[in-house]
């Protein structure tokens, strides 16, 4: 059995090389660039993100945006480094990046082992969390900070708070109307109570028609929906689809809840997905479109 | 054919000459791999001086920090799952033997689905807890399945397989049973590790990786003459004088334990531990000794041009290396399948 004594031994002497080359605590830590002042280059790595990065005028200082970042239009222009889920690092230390802002949305495990990648590496970055609507004014602020751009930011949050205030008092203090919130029809998925859509339906002045719930976009069966009394139901479109063929296709779903309110006063409304599908300066504009779906009588004029 | 005459067939100098090649062309494509990728680097700029700051010299960066470790991480998870292919197929005796086939996908995808599901947030030596889980949790069931297998009679090799099948198909069911009433962006994060994913690791991680995974191959071709016996089955190979339950014992608790390592360090990457050691047996034989060695090689040579492929096809977005490993490897096996088998006359 002296082979396996000296595999043993090889492997032992292998592993203690290892740990004390570069153990715990040893050969981490990488120069660490000194904080820009203010970043020139940035990589944002979420959708919602770049949002914010253009609402505070940010326009030429980003050299990097993750997939699907559309909105503004410019931010199609910006070079792509990988998807939210899927990252390219590479790309994004080919961007020379002085800022890369990151996304630690509960469960993206990837954007969070990303940031760990970058800082060993160097790189400044800033992760933020956006799940609600408090945690986006304070991700606007944060940014604002780490970029130079606190006035941007202060403005940009005090314009949407200001006017919310004045969408509530238009929208008044009357009845809530109950949503159903739909992501997907087959199977059939709505928005829960722990989302911003959640939040978004309540300033419009409506209120979730789905109770609480274990997941966070739960899957409901065809009593829950029934049992719901949706008055008004909203399908934001997931992309390029035809807003017009999926009105069309909504009716001919929905018409089978005979009993349904919604169903009864054809009060199904196919939204454009961009401003209510993410968590970001159009928040406003998301809100009022929600708002008007909910009371149409209160916009007409 | 009996041992004796396969000692024969087998000279070393012939067993040396076909590794060391075997390692020339795995060094040649490691190094044609790291000079592809989403970014152009050239290799005078990534093998200077890396630069004061971060971004000083990005090829560098790139090339060392980003692209060698992933590429090493290809070769050590290719070479431990295609080796312990070889050992499952030989010892279960079953052409269908894969790595995964005694649950240790199921018990890994249960150990991560459960890290992220519980949402916890801790590093053990730079491992993430999904990472440690899905060990653990291989590890954990491998032994569940050894154990039910024992219990079915001496180590029946069906006994051992239908624990295996039924381990699997429960361990699957509580992982559906999470992934459904997880919140709904937890999945996704699950969903990219089940498809298998290669990420940039720590330089510790890969060290200690290679020194897991190089060892168990070393400590398998160990005990390669014995499988070559047991590949007669158990009987014969006990007349031979081959200690069964000891040989078994090792080969399935040291490939147990490198696909632990391989799905810990990237996830469920299918295909490489079924269809490497068959085209290895297909082209090279089906000697042990030169097999182990050789799927090794080969496994870690088919790992790196396949996650090449993910991260360069569709760049700069990537594919789970899972996918190419399934889309390339199934024609280019079925290409072998043809060609060798009615030449060799051995599969019939």
């Amino acid at each position: 059995m002296n082979k396996w004594v000296w595999l043993l031994l090889g492997v032992s002497c292998w592993m203690a090389a290892g740990f004390a080359l570069c153990g715990p605590g040893q050969g981490q830590a990488s120069p660490s660039a000194a904080p820009p002042a203010p970043p020139k280059r940035i990589v944002s790595m979420a959708p919602d993100l770049t949002e914010i990065l253009f609402a505070l005028g940010l326009d030429k200082e980003i050299v990097g945006v993750s997939q699907y970042s559309d909105y503004p239009p410019a931010a199609k222009e910006k070079p792509s480094v990988g998807s939210f889920w899927q990252p390219n690092i590479e790309s994004i230390v080919a961007a020379k990046p002085d800022l890369v802002v990151a996304s630690t949305t509960v469960g993206f495990t990837q954007q969070k082992r990303l940031a760990m990648r970058l800082a060993r590496m160097g790189y400044n970055n800033l992760t933020l969390r956006l799940e609600t609507i408090e945690q986006l004014f304070e991700a606007i602020e944060q940014i604002g900070q780490a970029t130079g751009r606190r006035q941007q930011a202060d403005e940009v949050v005090r314009d949407i708070k200001s006017k919310l205030q004045k969408l509530s008092s238009q929208v008044g203090a009357g009845k809530k109307v109950k949503v159903l919130w739909v992501v997907q029809r087959e199977p059939l998925r709505v928005a829960g109570r722990d989302t911003f859509v959640n939040e978004m339906i309540g300033l419009a002045g409506g209120e979730n028609a789905t109770g609480r719930t274990v997941q966070i976009y739960p899957p409901i069966g065809a009593e829950q929906v029934i049992a719901s009394g949706a008055e008004v139901i909203i399908e934001p479109d997931m992309g390029q689809q035809d807003l017009k063929a999926q009105q069309e296709s909504a009716f001919r779903y929905w018409s089978r809840f005979e009993n349904l309110p919604a169903a009864i006063n054809k009060r199904i409304y196919v939204i454009p997905g961009g401003a209510v599908s993410r968590l970001g300066p159009r928040l406003y504009e998301g809100i009022e479109t929600i708002a008007k779906c909910l009371r149409p009588h209160l916009f007409e004029s | 054919m009996r041992a004796e005459t396969m000692d024969q067939l087998l000279r070393p100098r012939k067993l040396i000459v076909t590794t060391a090649l075997a390692l020339g062309v795995l060094l040649i494509v490691m190094l044609a791999c790291s000079l592809v990728g989403s970014e152009d680097i050239s290799l005078k700029a990534a093998l200077s001086s890396p630069g004061a700051i971060p971004g000083a010299n990005p090829d560098h960066e790139i090339f060392m920090r980003v692209r060698l470790p992933r590429i090493v991480l290809a070769c050590l998870v290719g070479a431990a799952l295609a080796c312990s292919g070889v050992i499952f197929q030989a010892l279960l005796r079953n052409p269908l033997a894969d790595p995964y086939i005694l649950g240790i996908s199921s018990g890994a995808g249960l150990g991560a689905i459960f890290a992220v599901v519980a949402g916890l947030n801790w590093t053990l030596w730079g491992r993430s807890p999904v990472a440690v889980l899905a060990f653990a949790g291989a590890l954990g069931t491998v032994w569940l399945v050894w154990f039910i297998g024992g219990l079915t009679g001496k180590f029946h090799v069906t006994g051992l397989l239908l624990a295996g099948v039924v381990v699997n198909a429960f361990f699957s069911a509580v992982i559906m049973f999470l992934t459904s009433t997880a919140k709904s962006d937890q999945v996704y994060s699950t969903i990219f590790w089940l498809m298998g994913n290669m990420a940039e690791e720590d330089f510790l991680v890969l060290w200690v990786g290679t020194g897991c995974v190089v060892g168990g191959i070393i400590a398998l071709f160990f005990i390669s003459p014995q499988l070559n016996a047991l590949s007669f089955g158990a009987e014969d190979a006990r007349s031979m004088g081959v200690n069964v339950v000891k040989t078994r014992t090792i080969a399935f608790a040291v490939a147990a334990g490198i696909t632990a390592i391989a799905v810990s360090l990237s996830g469920l990457i299918g295909f490489v531990g079924l269809v490497v050691p068959h085209a290895v047996r297909l082209v090279f034989g089906p000697d042990h000794r030169l097999m182990i060695p050789l799927s090794a090689i080969v496994g870690a040579i088919f790992l790196v041009v396949a996650d090449t492929l993910a991260r360069t096809i569709i760049a700069p977005a990537q594919l789970p290396v899972g996918v190419v490993t399934a889309i390339v490897g199934g024609p280019v096996f079925l290409i072998l399948l043809v060609k060798h088998s009615r030449k060799m006359g051995w599969l019939r």
